[in-house]
């Protein structure tokens, strides 16, 4: 059993708390998680540092996991069908670009993330914002 | 923050102004529990009774919404008392003959005590303690930007430590200890409207054409708007201008944002919904597409931490055999490609360099040197391996603006939009709940985590004011905003004081945004959640309460996606 130990960080607050997992990777498992020395935790964690992972685990509590694209097919209203990746993307780039032909690239509201997908992701978003669509019209939830 | 998290320890008095760090970021808090022990002063300064005022050596409970009166009196006091570090105002600021006179006399202690509800001599007390410690911190947290009036407020605690010299030193400085994990970090890589990443002006010419040549593209040099006013661009401006797309990357506005009854009606308007996401969400009820990705621990990259500090996120686990999913950066990379905008990465890496190879202040930050040191603060400005990063800024004095100096703000207190009145007439301010994290699709959906609190939420209250309703601890009652209402549980605090009620707002049941106003801070944008008036209201049945939130509940699980009759797990729609 390839059982392996590696270091993240918290995606729970802003303290970026360094945490140390321990990953069952044959059966592609977290195992436990344990507070790792870092800057700003020292050693420690709180209870979302510790159990914080599980979400990952889909246990079907509240939401459930997205797992293919969706998209309405028959407009508003109509239920949400699954799709292929080339579909989907055809689909948004379409009507992204039909927008942007009538409207202008400022009627269109990307948002970045604050949350767990990482900065390379929000660098990502926002040069789609701006260089793609042609506007500054990104933003994300620091507001809130 | 302009000072790092672990300098916390070693400041001499700490003010901690409107954070509540116990709930918020416990490790942070745990830095100003050994402050204390280290011998420092503690002033909390929090309309609640928190954790941190137990062990504080002061604590000002303010009113709400009377920030920025106080920390002018503050100011006041400091002047007039002879406090101020002359020397470091002289050679480091501008501005500070007319806030003088700003303060002078409408903020004297006794001017200001009908509005703050704290005693004059407190408030000279505090203004003594921080302006002579020689080493004091500020740290606030959203019950400071949680307000029409905020960035003056966060300006105005500048002030303070602009007059009293505690800049640009080891154990002092301002420090927003912010939210959400990686706010600083999508602040850092220019998800705003007003700059590209590294905090570089969009409306500057020498940096539109920095970034036109590296991307090879003209791009616009207006400012957009905030995520805050999609609404109002939906709802309100003439069709010419009007918000015709939203692409919503995991953030869920129709939970979060303020005045849920609006934006609902805004998301059901807008042509084209899109929900980036690893976890269906109230928004996603509103999307025409969802684009399912990674979430965090199955992918590779960069958070940013509160002190500004780089520290990679590592890919633990693939995600589950049966999902379909993407990298968000992948996606996005796709769309952008079929829109004629072609972008290909083969990893997070290479995004990396070219995000620091467009940012002075970031261009060390290799992800060579993350490996290495674990943590880096920007700024880092070589890639040399001995620059290891910035604890505090503002070194020697120095600062942003053109000139070098800090810049003294003279502005008034503002009243909170919307005061209490009679059909309204207690202050709902939304707070944090220790153990979940904002609208809850990832903490809620941990086993151990959704124990310890589920809905409908609670609703703190004065002892005094639940006995004058005649309600009980743990009962079920009704709260009423000018906009909505929703259902919580009665939880009576002697924390609270009797004019206003708190609420946390990542319920569905309970969910305090259908109260919350969306009143918006000019500059931030933010809006003012920690004040708009309500009511509270008994109800008599509570039997049939309990089995409205039992099939609500049931309700909106069903509707994202759960099986919750134990009948074949159907599609989320
Ligand atoms: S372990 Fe707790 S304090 Fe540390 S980053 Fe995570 S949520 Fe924040």
């Amino acid at each position: 059993m390839a059982v392996k130990d590696i270091v993240s960080t918290c995606a729970y607050c802003g303290a970026g708390c360094q945490i140390k997992f321990t990953v069952d990777q044959d059966r592609n498992k977290i195992l436990e998680a344990v507070p790792a020395p870092g800057r700003t935790n020292d050693g420690t964690l709180c209870l979302k540092g510790h159990y914080g992972w599980d979400y990952i685990n889909d246990p079907q509590i509240l939401t459930r996991r997205l797992k293919r694209p969706m998209i309405r097919k028959n407009g508003k209203g109509s239920p949400l069908e699954p799709v292929s990746w080339d579909e989907a993307v055809g689909y948004v780039s379409g009507r992204l670009m039909d927008i942007k032909a009538k409207w202008g690239p400022d009627s269109i509201m990307c948002t970045g993330s604050a949350r767990g997908p990482g900065n390379e992701a929000n660098y990502v978003m926002q040069k789609f914002a701006r260089a793609a669509v042609g506007t500054n019209n990104v933003d994300h939830c620091a507001r809130i | 923050m302009s000072n790092g998290v672990h300098e916390i320890e070693d400041a001499a008095l700490l003010f901690v102004f409107g954070y509540n760090g116990a709930d918020s970021h416990p490790i942070v808090a745990r830095r100003i529990v050994r402050a204390k022990q280290k011998g420092a002063t503690i002033i909390c300064c929090d309309p609640r009774r928190i954790e941190t005022a137990r062990i504080a050596d002061m604590h000002l409970q303010l009113r709400n919404g009377s920030n920025l009166a106080l920390v002018n009196s503050l100011a006041q006091v400091i002047i007039e008392e002879g406090l101020t570090d002359d020397k470091f105002i002289e050679e480091h600021s501008s501005g500070f003959e007319e806030f003088k006179e700003l303060v002078r006399v409408n903020y004297t202690p006794e001017r200001v005590s009908a509005v703050t509800q704290i005693a004059p001599e407190d408030i000279r007390r505090a203004a003594r303690l921080y302006a002579t410690s020689g080493r004091s911190m500020i740290l606030y947290g959203m019950g400071v930007c949680q307000f029409a009036q905020a960035v003056n407020v966060v300006k105005g605690l500048a002030n303070l430590a602009i007059m009293t010299g505690n800049f640009g030193r080891w154990g002092v400085g301002i420090g927003p200890v912010r939210g959400q994990n990686n706010v600083q970090g999508a602040c850092d890589m220019g998800a705003l409207p007003n700059s590209y990443p590294g905090y570089q002006n969009v409306t500057v010419p020498e940096i539109q054409a920095k970034f036109e040549k590296a991307w090879g593209v003209k791009l616009p040099n207006k400012a957009g708007i905030a995520l805050t006013q999609v609404p109002h661009y939906v709802l309100h401006e003439p069709e010419e201008k009007k918000i015709r797309c939203y692409y919503v990357f995991g953030e869920d506005p129709a939970q979060s944002d303020p005045d849920l009854p609006e934006v609902r009606e805004a998301l059901s308007k807008i042509d084209l919904v899109i929900l980036q996401d690893i976890y269906m969400n109230k928004t996603g009820q509103y999307a025409d597409v969802l684009l399912p990705s990674t979430g965090w621990n199955e992918h590779d990259g960069v958070f940013s931490c509160c002190d500004r500090g780089f520290q990679r996120i590592r890919k633990l686990v693939d995600p589950p055999a049966d999902a379909d999913v993407l990298t968000d950066w992948d996606i996005i990379s796709r769309i952008s490609t079929a829109m004629g905008y072609p972008m290909k990465y083969n990893n997070t890496e290479e995004i990396w360099n070219e995000v620091i190879s467009l940012c002075p202040g970031f261009i060390g930050a290799t992800y060579e040197k993350l490996e290495k040191y674990g943590n880096i603060q920007w700024p880092c400005r070589s890639a040399d391996m001995s620059d290891k990063g910035t604890s505090f800024l503002h070194k020697d004095g120095k600062f942003a603006n053109a000139d070098g100096r800090a810049r003294f703000s003279s502005i008034e207190w503002q009243k909170p939009t919307e005061l209490e009145n009679d059909e309204f007439p207690i202050i709902l301010s939304t707070v944090r709940e220790v153990g979940h994290y904002s609208v809850r699709t990832m903490s809620g959906n941990c086993r151990l985590l959704r124990n310890l609190e589920d809905e409908p939420g609670w609703v703190q209250m004065n002892p005094e004011l639940c006995s004058d309703l005649g309600v009980r601890h743990g009962e079920l009652v009704k709260v009423l905003s000018k906009r909505g209402h929703c259902i919580a549980r009665c939880l009576p605090t002697e924390r609270v004081k009797k004019q206003a009620v708190y609420m946390t707002y990542q319920w569905w049941i309970g969910a305090c945004n259908e109260l919350t106003i969306a009143s918006l801070d000019p500059i931030s944008n933010t809006p003012e959640y920690k004040y708009c008036a309500c009511r509270v209201e008994k109800i008599d049945d509570q039997a049939w309460a309990e089995q409205y939130v039992l099939d609500e509940y049931v309700k909106i699980r069903e509707s994202m996606g759960i099986d919750v009759r134990g009948n074949k797990r159907g599609e989320a729609a």
